[in-house]
């Protein structure tokens, strides 16, 4: 891998993980998460382009939903 | 200069050597800074008091602030300083939103649910406005202001107006007022200066429309000497030969000033700009280059706004930047005041 690849991973990586806090700490104040919030993330996956890989992204958002104290889908 | 001694230096040894620069005639002042004791040399020192200073033990260096101030020179203190206006601190870490109508006005109440329902922090409104022309909308004055604090307090927001003169000031201290602007065109007013530091609430200094960043620190540094601890910095565009926009955006100085100061710093693209659809974009950038807060005017009417109504921007457009925000703020390493 080229170095300036790994340079950037390493950036992208660290603004995923700060946006992921970012995400916990907005809902880590209200009692429950938005009740449209399975239809609305289907919507979004179903409009996403790109390689990463559409099941994969699913799962990604389910634990991110847990990890934000929700239950999931 | 300002004279860095080594961590856990006794408060005797630090008085020692003050004592022998100030015997020489120069005034110093020391830092509230806890980690270590800081030292803040006004005065030019001899060449050979220089060197007993650079000699003594307790000292680990000396540094020369690129200009003359030295209370609000980044390295006066060991981190970055933090400002509280009410609850909601500004710098450290945390980017705030401050937004508002320009002037007072009768759909207060209505703007101020926009910027809480949003997700803003502060509660920004002209109570007393200066405006170019005397016959533009001068504000509400005393009315205004307890306007502003009612609505500040309704939706749980502290609140922040101009002043415009010292005689105004015990109108802002009956109010309340969470913390005192001065304006651009104030910015170099040193006998409002000094009055407003005296006052004993938070300041946002805003940069004057055609101040060097030299001039704007030592307007900070008048504050500073003159005891106002809470200074919170405010770029609003400069004037330059551009005149597509009301004004020119600097945003090169955010960078710099977190080198040559550690006062927070917040940015107005709202005066800068003048134009209401570049307000977003320029708020990402004002947070991409480091500010800690952005201010921004809004109105539930731009319409029937009593000044700057081209640049008001609607609720929507609030929420979209407050949460733009707090994406900007997290891929830089910081995070959105909750």
């Amino acid at each position: 891998m080229k170095p300036s690849t790994r340079n950037q991973l390493a950036h992208l990586d660290r603004a995923i993980l700060a946006m992921l806090q970012e995400r916990a700490r907005l809902l880590s104040g209200e009692d429950s998460d938005n009740p449209d919030r399975l239809a609305r993330i289907d919507d979004l996956l179903q409009r996403a382009e790109g390689p990463f890989d559409p099941g994969l992204l699913k799962e990604i958002f389910d634990a991110i939903d847990r990890g934000c104290g929700g239950s999931g889908s | 200069m300002i004279i860095r001694f080594r961590p856990g230096t006794p408060p005797a040894r630090v008085q020692e050597l003050r004592e022998k620069i100030e015997t020489s005639g120069s005034r110093t002042v020391l830092s509230p800074e806890p980690a270590r004791p800081l030292l803040a040399v006004v005065d030019k020192l001899s060449s050979e008091l220089r060197e007993v200073v650079e000699a003594c033990p307790d000292v680990e260096s000396t540094v020369q602030p690129p200009g003359a101030w030295r209370m609000v020179d980044r390295r006066f203190r060991e981190n970055p300083s933090t400002v509280k206006v009410g609850d909601v601190e500004i710098g450290g870490g945390k980017v705030v939103v401050c937004a508002g109508p320009c002037s007072v006005d009768p759909l207060l109440d209505e703007a101020a649910a926009m910027v809480s329902q949003a997700g803003g922090h502060l509660l920004r409104g002209g109570a007393f406005k200066p405006r170019t022309s005397p016959w533009s909308f001068q504000g509400f004055g005393v009315e205004g202001l307890r306007l502003l604090k009612d609505a500040g307090q309704k939706y749980g927001m502290p609140v922040v107006s101009e002043v415009m003169d010292a005689a105004q000031l015990p109108a802002f201290k009956d109010h309340d007022i969470d913390c005192l602007q001065i304006g651009a065109r104030n910015m170099q007013n040193f006998t409002l200066l000094k009055a407003v530091a005296e006052a004993g609430a938070p300041v946002l200094l805003k940069r004057g429309l055609s101040a060097t960043v030299h001039e704007w620190l030592y307007s900070a540094e008048y504050l500073a000497a003159f005891g106002c601890s809470d200074i919170i910095l405010c770029e609003r565009g400069i004037r330059t030969f551009e005149n597509a926009t009301r004004n020119t955006l600097d945003l090169t100085i955010l960078p710099l000033l977190r080198e040559w100061t550690h006062l927070p710093v917040m940015v107005d693209p709202s005066h800068a700009a003048g134009i209401a659809s570049l307000i977003p974009t320029l708020s990402r950038a004002s947070i991409a280059a480091g500010a800690d807060g952005i201010a921004v005017e809004v109105h539930p009417d731009p319409s029937v706004a009593r000044s700057d109504a081209e640049q008001a921007l609607g609720s929507g457009e609030l929420a979209t930047i407050v949460a733009e925000a707090r994406i900007q703020a997290a891929v830089t390493g910081r995070g959105l005041h909750t």
